[in-house]
């Protein structure tokens, strides 16, 4: 292995059990929970905001431009450009930096994907079966509650997912605007070319982010019943919205 | 359609010429000296001084570079991989699952991750294109497979070879397709070459990260518009393309 200053580990395996050397920096667990709790938070807020949002329009059958036009400007606002105005906006008014700018950013992140899958999801049930309960004299609520909301909810899960992903993928971005959390591996490496720590920073993050997909995959195995993801079937509508909407930009 | 499409366009128009006067407004009277107490935009920073324009310039050509870059070569990888999905069917997830396993490693990670190995340039490139596979060989395959059954069938029947039948009948059918791909694709890259700031690249991204390290807020607010702006009118080019690309669905609206 070449590569390194003397007395620097050379690769992240060293790296991670070089104790000595890391014991300036912050310890893992303690930026894993940084950024955990970050975003956690964000896609809370983003399941809060969005999905309740989109079922509802998506009954009343509203709001289709609305929900063509989040997902263009969802694509065509860079994250960074997100992440820099808010730190202008609370630098100049002084709430500094951490936490709740970075959560903001994380949550205008999460939306799009969040509420174009649920609108898209909930468009796309079975239309005889809302008519059939409908006909059972279900109410707007009955229907969105009990019928629309559960058949739909494969693919809601799904949205919240890519959502998860993004969040969880970028609020490592946030410590390359002075943030701490894991991404400060990936900021103090590259600044003083410790490529060991830069690996090992990546591996964590890429790690976290891969996990929250896969445990968030599992989840949906575990919680959804069988029946529903089955049937789980795409209105014209919803696959055309489905088409336009670009996987999770990390 | 027509009358909402000319009043978005007169709309935008109108607010153009308004910003631009009001910005021109904003710096009657000042000169590059002028040291206003840190507001949010200098607009003697943006129209008066000399190197702005190359900066800015130069930022935005590095933009399009590594975009344009990253969406040619993926482009390239993405066509060898739906042949050998299309040709060979059970390769197909496996494939897809390659692409979007790349596609889950976050983009701070992989430059990182590639920087400690390569160049800013190579780590850049080889970071963006790994992100374009997905979108792009999900919607060449989805394109070609979309192509009616009768369609191949008639052109199978004249006796067009494989490669021809691909080439003429198939690849123009699919185009609509491909060309959505290829819009997400390189919207999707114009947003992702920012974050290249962290290796030293970043095109606009770049004023970003300088104007957060100098506190200098001017150059996120121009770095953040002209990144906006350059996804939006990639975007808007690759509509008209599609638009280009297939007159027969304008005629059959027409209709």
């Amino acid at each position: 292995m070449n590569g390194g200053l003397s007395g620097q580990p050379s690769n992240f395996i060293e790296w991670f059990t070089d104790l000595e050397n890391r014991a300036s920096a912050a310890p893992i667990p303690e930026q894993m929970w940084l950024t955990v709790w970050h975003s956690a938070v964000a896609v809370l807020v983003v399941i809060v905001l969005a999905v309740p949002l989109a079922v509802v329009l998506a009954h009343h059958r509203r709001g289709e431009l609305a929900a063509s036009w989040i997902i263009n400007i969802g694509r065509a606002v860079p994250t960074i450009t997100i992440v820099g105005l808010l730190v202008i906006v609370s630098l100049r008014n002084g709430f500094g930096l951490v936490p709740w700018p970075i959560i903001i950013a994380l949550v205008l992140l999460g939306l799009p994907p969040a509420f174009t899958n649920t609108y898209a999801a909930v468009r796309g049930v079975e239309p005889s079966a809302v008519s059939a309960a409908q006909a059972m004299g279900f109410s707007h609520t009955q229907v969105m509650l009990r019928v629309e909301l559960p058949l739909a909810l494969p693919v809601i899960f799904a949205g919240v997912r890519t959502a998860a992903v993004q969040i969880v993928a970028t609020e490592p971005l946030a410590a390359f605007f002075g943030a701490e959390g894991l991404g400060a591996y990936l900021r103090s490496g590259l600044s003083t070319r410790d490529f060991a720590e830069v690996q090992a920073g990546a591996v964590l993050v890429a790690g976290v982010a891969i996990a929250v997909e896969l445990g968030l995959i599992l989840a949906g195995r575990l919680v959804l019943p069988e029946g529903v993801r089955r049937s789980a079937r795409t209105s014209r509508a919803a696959r055309r919205l489905s088409r336009q909407a670009a996987p999770a930009t990390t | 359609m027509t009358r909402r499409h000319a009043l978005a366009w007169g709309g935008g128009a109108v607010a153009l010429v308004v910003a631009a006067l009001w910005a021109r407004a904003q710096i009657a009277g000042l000169d590059v000296e002028t040291q206003a107490t840190n507001p949010i935009v200098r607009w003697e920073w943006v129209f008066l001084r000399e190197e702005t324009r190359t900066e800015l310039w130069d930022a935005t050509y590095q933009h399009l570079e590594l975009t344009f870059i990253a969406v040619g070569a993926g482009t390239v990888i993405s066509a060898a991989l739906s042949a050998v999905a299309l040709r060979l069917r059970w390769s197909l997830t496996p494939i897809t699952a390659f692409t979007g396993f790349l596609y889950t490693i976050p983009s701070v990670a992989l430059f990182g991750l590639l920087r400690s190995r390569f160049g800013n340039v190579v780590a850049a490139e080889v970071a963006l294109t790994s992100y374009t596979l997905l979108v792009l060989v999900r919607n060449m395959v989805a394109g070609i497979d979309g192509v009616p059954a009768a369609v191949t069938d008639a052109a199978d029947g004249l006796g067009l070879s494989r490669s021809r039948r691909l080439l003429t009948v198939e690849l123009p059918l699919a185009l609509p397709v491909i060309v959505a791909g290829l819009r997400v694709a390189t919207v999707t890259t114009v947003g992702l070459v920012g974050i290249t700031a962290i290796i030293q690249l970043g095109g606009l991204g770049s004023l970003i990260f300088d104007g957060f390290g100098t506190q200098y807020y001017t150059k996120i607010v121009v770095g953040s518009v002209l990144s906006v702006l350059l996804a939006v009118v990639l975007d808007l080019m690759f509509n008209r393309l599609e638009i280009l690309l297939t007159p027969w669905a304008r005629r059959r609206v027409a209709q």
